[in-house]
């Protein structure tokens, strides 16, 4: 068995249903040919680099899977023949797998999705409390309010926002990792450009050379 | 003029002589993915082509990755074979 790595780039023009059984036949081919289908990424729709089928943009599919050729050779079959498919490219990613720890690693995989998920569902719960919370306590100080309207009605104000930007920062947490990682990309940059005029010297050196 | 030329050629390349280091023997966490189209462009030029050893400093085994790694991508269109302007 081998694993491999298809990309497959489907017209974005068509709808969702229309895209969907492409998948379902992939997945179909690999479980007729005894193949092992480890995971299917589906990046969306992208702008590609150059135009295909005179189309600037292409729904972009992964498929991770393991096999013999014959699943590569069926597949690659079907992409020629259907004209959903715009491109293909399959991958040779390992020559001998060991399917148990394929499978490992799928279940570990899954695992880690359904802890993200179970986070993230807890983190909007606690928002969802949060907000719930803070839609209480000016109800009770309007209620104080009645009574000595100055004073509560500063204090029902603080509140609210105070519980609001708390829930706001917790999801831009991600956002600032994201940012720090632009800085570095632009020092890459940056170098290759100084290499670039580090070069002239070199062949400004060598036409001397030859002049002599 | 002709005897001048040598030592001033000999002199700049004194000034500009510098070792480079391959950057991904440098750093291991680096990795040559063709699936990563944003780090690859900094190894091509704006037109699309892949900058040789000289200019990326990579050493041949990083090099070789690297041309494999921006082929795949090209053929998958996430880098363009001619250049474009963008």
């Amino acid at each position: 068995m081998r694993r491999y790595e298809t990309f497959v780039i489907i017209d974005p023009d068509i709808s969702e249903e229309q895209r969907a059984p492409v998948v379902e036949r992939i997945t179909d081919i690999i479980a007729k040919e005894n193949g092992l289908l480890a995971m299917v990424d589906e990046w969306g729709t992208r702008k590609l680099a150059y135009e295909i089928k005179k189309k600037p943009r292409g729904y972009y599919i992964r498929i991770d899977f393991c096999g013999t050729g014959s699943v590569v050779d069926e597949m690659e079959r079907f992409f020629r023949i259907d004209d959903r498919v715009m491109k293909y490219m399959t991958v040779l990613l390992d020559k001998e797998v060991d399917l148990e720890k394929i499978k490992e690693d799928m279940a570990k995989a899954e695992a880690e999705k359904e802890a993200l998920a179970a986070q993230k569902a807890q983190a909007a719960e606690q928002s969802v409390e949060a907000v719930s919370e803070t839609a209480e306590i000016p109800e009770e100080s309007k209620a104080e309010a009645v009574e000595i309207p100055e004073e509560s009605k500063t204090e029902a104000v603080e509140i609210p926002e105070e519980g609001k930007t708390e829930a706001v920062e917790e999801p831009k947490a991600p956002e600032a990792e994201t940012d720090a990682e632009a800085p570095s990309s632009e020092e890459g940059d940056s170098e290759t450009e100084n290499e670039t005029e580090s070069v002239e010297p070199a062949t400004a050196e060598t036409e001397s050379k030859k002049e002599e | 003029m002709a005897a001048f030329r040598p030592r001033r050629a000999f002199r700049k390349k004194r000034v500009y002589h510098r070792r480079k280091v391959c950057r991904f023997c440098a750093d291991s966490s680096l990795v040559i993915d063709y699936k990563d189209p944003k780090a690859l462009r900094y190894f091509i030029t704006e037109r699309g082509k892949i900058l040789p050893r000289r200019i990326s400093g990579c050493c041949a085994r990083h090099q070789r990755a690297l041309t494999h790694a921006i082929k795949r991508a090209r053929t998958i269109a996430l880098l363009p074979y001619v250049g474009t302007l963008d």
